[in-house]
C-alpha cells in the first residue's frame, strides 16, 4: 500500500475514528486504526466493538485531487501513535507506505516515522446491514433530537436497559425518549420512511453522544439503518454503527401525566437564571435542591437554604398560574438540564402534587418535554 | 487575680481522666482499688481485646487492645471486667458538668478528655488553682482521677496533660518548648501517629525540635498541609478555639465486630452485615442524620484489611436499606477468603431536617400515597413546632437503653449534651 493524502483531510477523518477507538480494550487490534486505500480512496476504521466508525477520503472531491493512490492494500496502525503523528506532522502532505512485514513508513517534509503494523487481515468486520429497509432524517434535526434526550440517561449500571435512548417509530414518526428514573426526556418527530416499518430500539447514550460528536450541522439528511441489534447512521464519507442494548425499555407512556392540578407559565431564560442563582448555594451542600412555592399575586418564589453556607430567595412572576397552591422541592441540576434541552421563550409546567412527577414543555410545541422527579424530606 | 493571666494570650486546660473505664470500675467497687484491672471485651472469646486498664496493671505491661490472654500471661492475677457504658457516661457527664462550673467554654473531645478555655474567668483564681480545684471536686465528687495540663493552647495543654500521670497538674509555657518539648521523639507528639513519625525519620526528623526547625517546603511535600500544621505546633503555635460545639460536627457513624471464628460462608457474614447495621441504623437515628455515603471494612485471616464505600443515590438510616447496600459491597469486594472482622460505617452524614429523597419515576405511587400524611404532619409542626410529632421508628430511643451500641470511641454519648449544657449555662 502506498499513497500521498492531504494532510488535515487525513487528521480529521483520523479524528473522526478515534471517537469509537478505546484503550481499554479486550481485543488488542482494536487499539489500531485500520487504514485501507482502494482506487477510489482511503477508507478509515476505528472500533471498540460497541461502536464502530468508517470515514472514507474520496480520491477526489470536487475536482481537487485529495489522495493519490500508488498501490492500493490496508494496514492498521496503533491509534494512539498514529492519530498524533499525522497532527503534527510539518508539511501539508502525507505519504504512507507499508513495505515488507507490515513497516509502515509515514513521510512528510523532512520528517520520516517508521510505525510496526499490524495485519489488516486480523482487523473484525464490521457487521453487514441490508439497507433496503432504511429511513432518514435532516442531519441537523437529529443532532437537535440527540442534545434534547441524551442527558437524561442513567449512568448508573443498576438497571442497564436506562444507559440508552430509546428509539420508537410509529406511523413514520420517530419518538426519543431517555430516562435515569429521576428524570426524562421526550422529543418527537415526523420523519420519511423506506417502507412504514415500526421499530422499538434502545441505542447506548454514549453512542449518540460521539455520533453527535462528528456530524455536522447541516440539513444534509442521514440515513439510518436499523438491524436485530445494530443502527447504522449514513452520511457523506461517514458510518457509524452502533451496537444496540439488549432488553426491553420500560414503557414510560403511561408514567407522564396528562391532567394537572396546578399549571405555570414563564418566561425559560428567567426562570433559568433563577433556578441557577438559587443552586449556587445548594451546590455547596450535598443536595443540589431548590424550593419552588406559589406565592400571592401570581408570582413563584424560588428559594434554597444550605445551613452551613446560607439561603437565597427569588420571586419571579409568571405569566399564568392555574389550580392549586403548591410547594415542591426538586434538583436544580435537573431542572437546569432540562430547560437548556427545551427551545422556546416560554414554558408551561404542570403539576400533578408535590410527590409527583411534573412536566415541562414549551408554550405550543408539542414535539418535546421534560420531565422531573421531585425530591421528599424525612 | 487578673494579673495571673496572661494580657494578650489565653489559658487553655486539658482536662484527662486516668484510665478511665478501671477508675469508674473502682469508684462503683472500692475492693477493686490497688488491684491490677482490665476492662476488656468479650472475656471467653477471642475477641477479648483490652480496652483500658488500672495503673497497676500496666506495671505488669498490659497495654490497651492487647488481646486478653496475652494480658493474663504478663499478668495472671489480672482481674478482668466487662464494659459499662452506662456507668462511664454517668460519670463523664458528671465530669463534664463539673467542667461546666468554670467556663461555659468546655469543650468534650471524647468520652474522658476535654478542653476548657479559662482566660476569662479569673474570678475563681489562678489558673493553678482552678486545676487544682478541678481535680479535687473530681477526685472528691466522683472518686476518680484525672491529669490536667495548662498552656496557651489546645496542643501544649494535651502535651502537658500527658506528662504527669496520674493526677498530674503540669504547666507548660511557650518558653519552656525548647527544654521539654524538643528532647521528646516525634511519635510522643500529639497528632504525630506511628506512621507520620517513620515519614519523619525518612527526612531526618527524629526530634520534636528537629521537626520545629524542619524544612516547610519538604514537610509539606512529604505530608502535605499537615506537615506546615504539625510544624507550627512543634513550635508551639496553636490557634484553634476551644470549640462547645464541635463534637456536633461529627463525621461519619460505624461499627464493626471481630468474628468469634474466621468465617468464609456468605450468609454468616450477610447475618453480622444485618447485626452491624442494626447498630448503626439505631446510631443514625438516635443522632438525627443520615448517611449519603455507606462503607464496609473487611479484615482477612492475615490482617489485610480493606475499606470500601459506596456513594448512595439517597441518604439512608434503616437497617434494611444499610445492610442492603453492605451486602452488595461486601459481594463485591470480598475476594472469598476468611474473615476476621467486618465493619459497617455511614459517612458523609446530613441531618435528617436537610436530607432529601429523590423520587423514582418508576416508584414514586408509594412516597405520593404518604403525602397526605406528611402534608398533616407539615402542618402540625408548621402550627405548634417542629418536635410536635415524630414517626415512631424515628422516636428518640430511651438514654437508658443506649447501651447496646457502646463503641470504644464512644462520641454518641457526648452528642446528648448540647440540652443538659444549657441547664448548666
Amino acid at each position: 500500500m502506498k499513497f500521498i493524502i492531504q494532510r488535515d483531510r487525513l487528521v480529521q477523518s483520523v479524528q473522526d475514528v478515534m471517537k469509537a477507538v478505546t484503550s481499554r480494550t479486550t481485543i488488542p487490534i482494536l487499539t489500531g486504526i485500520k487504514i485501507a486505500a482502494t482506487s477510489e480512496g482511503v477508507t478509515l476504521t476505528g472500533s471498540d466493538s460497541d461502536i464502530s466508525i468508517e470515514s472514507f477520503i474520496p480520491k477526489e472531491d470536487a475536482g481537487h485531487e485529495i489522495v493519490e493512490i500508488k498501490q492500493s492494500g490496508a494496514i492498521v496502525l496503533q491509534a494512539k501513535f498514529f492519530s498524533e503523528i499525522v497532527k503534527k506532522l510539518p508539511t501539508d502532505s502525507v505519504e504512507i507506505e507499508v513495505l515488507g512485514s507490515l513497516q509502515t513508513v509515514i513521510r512528510s517534509g523532512k520528517s520520516e516515522f517508521n510505525l510496526n503494523g499490524l495485519d489488516a487481515e486480523e482487523y473484525p468486520h464490521l457487521p453487514q446491514i441490508e439497507e433496503n429497509n432504511k429511513f432518514h432524517i435532516a442531519t441537523d434535526l437529529l443532532k437537535a433530537m440527540i442534545r434534547q434526550t441524551h442527558f437524561a440517561v442513567s449512568t448508573s449500571e443498576t438497571r442497564p436497559i436506562l444507559t440508552g435512548v430509546n428509539w420508537k417509530i410509529e406511523n413514520d414518526e420517530l419518538i426519543c425518549i431517555a430516562t435515569d428514573s429521576h428524570r426524562l426526556a421526550l422529543r418527537k418527530a415526523k420523519i420519511e420512511t423506506d417502507n412504514h416499518e415500526n421499530y422499538n430500539v434502545v441505542i447506548p447514550g454514549k453512542s449518540l453522544n460521539e455520533l453527535n460528536k462528528i456530524i455536522d450541522d447541516t440539513n444534509e439528511p442521514i440515513d439510518i439503518v436499523i438491524t436485530e441489534n445494530q443502527i447504522l447512521f449514513k452520511a457523506k464519507h461517514l458510518l457509524f454503527f452502533s451496537r444496540l442494548l439488549e432488553g426491553n425499555y420500560p414503557d414510560t407512556s403511561r408514567l407522564i401525566p396528562n391532567e394537572s392540578k396546578t399549571a405555570v407559565t414563564v418566561n425559560t431564560k428567567e426562570f433559568l437564571h433563577a433556578i441557577d442563582r438559587a443552586s449556587l448555594l445548594a451546590r455547596e451542600g450535598r443536595n443540589n435542591v431548590v424550593k419552588f412555592s406559589i406565592i400571592e399575586g401570581g408570582s413563584i418564589e424560588i428559594s434554597s437554604n444550605t445551613p452551613e453556607v446560607g439561603k437565597v430567595v427569588e420571586e419571579i412572576q409568571s405569566q399564568s398560574i392555574e389550580g392549586e397552591d403548591l410547594k415542591i422541592s426538586f434538583s436544580a441540576k435537573y431542572m437546569m438540564d432540562a430547560l437548556k434541552a427545551l427551545e422556546g421563550t416560554d414554558i408551561n409546567v404542570s403539576f400533578t402534587g408535590a410527590m409527583r412527577p411534573f412536566v415541562i414543555r414549551p408554550l405550543h410545541d408539542e414535539t418535546i418535554l421534560q420531565l422531573i422527579l421531585p425530591v421528599r424530606t424525612y | 487575680m487578673k494579673e495571673m493571666y496572661p494580657k494578650n494570650g489565653r489559658v487553655i486546660l486539658h482536662v484527662d481522666m486516668n484510665s478511665f473505664f478501671a477508675s469508674v470500675e473502682m469508684a462503683y467497687d472500692p475492693t477493686l482499688k490497688g488491684k491490677p484491672l482490665a476492662i476488656a471485651g468479650n472475656v471467653e472469646e477471642r475477641r477479648g481485646i483490652i480496652v483500658t486498664c488500672s495503673y497497676e496493671a500496666r506495671k505488669f505491661g498490659v497495654k490497651t487492645t492487647m488481646p486478653l490472654w496475652e494480658a493474663k500471661k504478663l499478668c495472671p492475677q489480672l482481674v478482668v471486667r466487662k464494659p459499662n457504658f452506662d456507668r462511664y457516661r454517668a460519670a463523664s457527664l458528671g465530669m463534664f458538668e463539673i467542667l461546666r462550673q468554670y467556663t461555659h467554654l468546655v469543650e468534650p473531645v471524647s468520652i474522658d478528655e476535654g478542653y476548657m478555655d479559662i482566660s476569662e474567668s479569673f474570678e475563681f483564681g489562678s489558673p493553678i488553682e482552678i486545676a487544682e480545684s478541678i481535680q479535687k471536686r473530681v477526685l472528691e465528687q466522683l472518686d476518680l482521677p484525672c491529669s490536667i495540663g495548662i498552656a496557651p493552647n489546645k496542643f501544649l495543654a494535651k502535651m502537658a496533660s500527658d506528662m504527669k500521670k496520674p493526677m498530674g497538674i503540669t504547666i507548660l509555657r511557650k518558653r519552656d518548648i525548647t527544654k521539654i518539648l524538643w528532647p521528646m521523639n516525634t511519635n510522643e507528639m500529639h497528632g504525630v501517629g506511628k506512621k507520620t513519625a517513620e515519614k519523619l525519620t525518612t527526612i531526618g526528623i527524629h526530634t520534636i525540635g528537629d521537626l520545629a526547625m524542619g524544612n516547610e517546603i519538604q514537610l509539606k511535600s512529604l505530608l502535605g498541609i499537615n506537615g506546615i500544621r504539625i510544624r507550627e505546633r512543634a513550635n508551639g503555635i496553636d490557634q484553634r478555639p476551644v470549640d462547645p460545639e464541635s463534637v456536633a460536627e461529627f463525621k461519619s457513624i460505624g461499627n464493626s465486630t471481630t468474628l468469634p471464628r474466621d468465617v468464609s460462608n456468605q450468609q454468616e457474614l450477610f447475618h453480622v452485615l444485618e447485626s452491624l447495621a442494626e447498630t448503626v441504623s439505631v446510631r443514625l437515628k438516635r443522632k438525627n442524620v443520615l448517611a449519603s455515603t455507606l462503607g464496609i471494612t473487611i479484615r482477612y485471616k492475615d490482617r489485610k484489611t480493606i475499606t470500601r464505600s459506596k456513594k448512595l443515590p439517597n441518604p439512608i438510616n434503616h437497617k434494611d436499606d444499610l445492610s442492603s447496600f453492605a451486602k452488595q459491597l461486601l459481594l463485591k469486594s470480598w475476594n472469598g477468603d476468611p474473615v476476621r472482622l467486618l465493619g459497617i460505617t455511614g459517612n458523609d452524614l446530613v441531618e435528617q431536617d436537610h436530607a432529601y429523597k429523590q423520587l423514582d419515576l418508576f416508584s414514586y405511587e408509594k412516597d405520593a400515597k404518604k403525602e397526605p400524611l406528611l402534608n398533616t404532619l407539615a402542618s402540625l409542626r408548621e402550627k405548634y413546632g417542629k418536635s410536635i410529632i415524630e414517626k415512631a421508628a424515628s422516636h428518640n430511643v430511651d438514654s437508658s437503653q443506649n447501651v447496646g451500641t457502646g463503641t470504644s470511641f464512644n462520641k454518641d454519648f457526648l452528642r446528648s449534651f448540647p440540652d443538659k449544657k444549657h441547664e448548666v449555662d
